[in-house]
């Protein structure tokens, strides 16, 4: 019993950051219905521009926090420029193909830059773990889902109560409707890439936290993506908890199925689940039931 | 669109792919080239048209289950690496002669595509698009933990033979993928014309509208599945054979990309497409290769070997390009560039 939740603890804290990276991918699916591929890229342009500042420069952490916000945000602010804002109009599934291009082009340049090393970022979290019983938690990891849950509380805000968020509801609703009531879409589509370039940072520097940066990095969008769609597109609550479901799914089934078939449980699991939920409940688990059933 | 003074008399007239003498002199004389190819051709040429054809097998399956039917799919490398080591689990374990298991490792590929097309009875677009993505990494963790399949080792398969002769050069297999090729793309050339082709289309158009009209829905999808895979499996035991190597680095998820991305550029929904598509993708990656190496030299920042990094790139751009600019691919121009040929001197 102990170990069962030792493990679970472990993929709680995994799990966090499989809730932060989808929820830019919600955030951006929420606004713009455009399924993003290309949010992992985001979240390691993140991990590595805070690399830049704050391993590579040795700039204090505040203050590497700061430019590595305003690039990836910079990034997320080009995508939607040059390569969605013409798809305006397009259907919807071009949008998709394009996210995937994008993945594409800025792996090549991730790549490109790494040259197939891997950067390790000096420990900026305090180290050593807290002993809960029996369990012990690291602490680094106890603060990036600390961090989670603030984001997802903050976001959830943003869109509740601020005016901007109101645009994106109003935006996702309908865009001639939004455009009538004097909100600019285009400018809400900006607004919003915006935004996930920076939850992407806060993603990537907190899985930079925890593991380096080399050039699987951006895959994690995929468990991002995996996560979201299991949650239901649409949801961030949905989003943030099937993210923690996944990462404990994912250790438990490995830490008991491992020794049955020989390893590697780990990396399949989630594409399982994404087949089942997707066979059952298309529109996740969370999500509004608004998906085309044929 | 026909030329001035040319009429149809009777269907067949009207449904003919080729039509005139010159079409049948200019397909004899390009097969007569090709088919003599080896004997005056570069290696490299050789060997480039070799991974040329099977991605051109590979991107016809593609085309069928994506541009005609509808069903986008990220799945094809994952199903041609089924292929692949179905065609080398049956030479190298069982003794089974290439010739058969060339079509067998195409309909165990096409049964395992039919099965992981499932998930397109109950969900489209990028849903169906993700489900594939999840197919694709469960069907290589299978290849990578079972034992048959040789692990992280990989297999290596036999070159083929046939009555003493053995095809193991580039220059042999040459006759073998070539041949191979031309037969599928026949195929799916008049796949695409019958009442199978006309019921695919109409799945893509609308669905619903299909259904109403009496098309079976689960029976055609998974047809398409099926006949994609088939594609991708005797692509996949054609590389198996070709390279004598197999091993599940050669089948990732970005392989699968670089497909669909053949298909966007090419342009959905037609099969000379799928001809400009892979020639384009291919040719920008021996650019890529040809110029890396130069302007690794000129900026030493890039690295010693950018090849591949600048392969993502260019691929990536070039995808983006069409998409913003030629949603229809390289077809579409060539249908207006033929057009326009035709209808000379008078405007089009």
């Amino acid at each position: 019993m102990l170990e069962f939740l030792q493990q679970a603890i472990t993929g709680l804290m995994i799990g966090s950051l499989y809730s932060l990276v989808a929820a830019g991918i919600v955030l951006v699916y929420k606004s713009t219905h455009v399924v993003s591929l290309a949010h992992g890229q985001l979240v390691a342009f993140g991990a590595l521009f805070f690399w830049f500042f704050f391993g590579s420069f040795g700039w204090p952490l505040w203050a590497s926090l700061i430019p590595a916000f305003i690039l990836t945000a910079a990034i997320g602010l080009l995508i939607e420029r040059l390569a969605l804002r013409p798809l305006i109009g397009q259907p919807l599934f071009a949008a998709f193909l394009m996210t995937f291009a994008v993945f594409i082009t800025l792996e090549g340049i991730f790549v490109l830059y790494l040259k197939g090393e891997t950067r390790a970022l000096p420990a900026f979290l305090p180290e050593g773990n807290i002993a809960l019983g029996g369990l012990s938690v690291p602490v680094n990891q106890m603060v990036s889902f600390l961090v989670a849950v603030l984001l997802f509380i903050a976001l959830s805000l943003v869109f509740k109560f601020t005016k901007v968020g109101l645009g994106m509801r109003a935006t996702a609703e309908d865009h001639r409707l939004a455009q009538g009531t004097g909100i600019t879409v285009r400018k809400i589509f900006s607004y919003v890439w915006v935004l996930s370039g920076l939850v992407a940072t806060v993603a990537g520097i907190a899985i930079a936290g925890v593991m380096d940066i080399y050039y699987m990095l951006p895959y994690i969008g995929i468990n991002g993506l995996i996560v979201a769609i299991c949650g239901g597109l649409d949801s961030l609550s949905g989003a943030f908890v099937v993210g923690l479901l996944l990462g404990v799914v994912e250790n438990v089934g490995a830490g008991y199925l491992d020794p049955l078939v020989g390893g590697g449980v780990k990396d399949v699991v989630s594409y399982i689940v994404l087949l089942m939920v997707l066979l059952v409940r298309p529109y996740g688990l969370f999500g509004l039931t608004r998906i085309e059933r044929i | 669109m026909r030329p001035c003074g040319i009429f149809d008399r009777n269907y067949g007239q009207d449904m003919a792919i080729i039509r005139t003498w010159q079409h049948w002199a200019s397909l004899l004389g390009a097969l007569v080239i090709l088919y003599l190819f080896p004997l005056f051709g570069s290696y490299y040429l050789v060997s480039f048209i070799n991974l040329a054809a099977i991605s051109v097998i590979a991107v016809l399956g593609l085309q069928i289950v994506s541009g005609y039917c509808g069903q986008i799919s990220f799945g094809q490398a994952a199903f041609m690496a089924v292929g692949a080591y179905t065609s080398s689990v049956l030479t190298t374990h069982f003794g089974v002669s290439f010739w058969l298991a060339l079509p067998l490792s195409g309909v165990v590929a096409g049964a395992v595509g039919a099965i992981g097309g499932a998930p397109s009875l109950r969900i489209k677009g990028m849903y169906l698009a993700m489900a594939t993505i999840a197919i694709h990494f469960v069907l290589i963790w299978l290849v990578l933990h079972l034992e048959i399949t040789g692990s992280f080792k990989g297999l290596y398969p036999p070159s083929p033979t046939l009555g003493g002769f053995e095809f193991d050069t580039d220059e042999k297999m040459f006759y073998i993928i070539v041949s191979v090729m031309l037969i599928m793309t026949y195929c799916a050339r008049n796949l695409v014309r019958t009442r199978v082709g006309r019921a695919f289309v109409a799945i893509r158009d609308n669905d619903l509208a299909g259904e109403v009209m009496g098309i079976n829905l689960y029976y055609y999808k998974l047809l398409a599945f099926f006949i994609s895979c088939f594609y991708a499996g005797i692509a996949g035991s054609l590389w198996a054979h070709l390279i004598t190597v197999v091993n599940a680095e050669q089948f990732t998820l970005l392989h699968a990309l670089e497909f669909v991305g053949m298909l966007i550029i090419g342009g959905m929904g037609s099969i000379p497409g799928v001809f400009f598509g892979v020639l384009f993708i291919k040719i920008l990656n021996e650019l890529v290769l040809f110029t890396s190496p130069v302007l690794a030299g000129a900026f030493p920042w890039l690295g010693s070997s950018p090849a591949a990094a600048m392969g993502l790139i260019a691929f990536g751009l070039a995808v983006s390009i069409f998409l913003i600019f030629e949603p229809r691919g390289l077809a579409h121009r060539w249908e207006i560039f033929k057009a326009s040929y035709r209808l000379y001197p008078f405007a089009n």
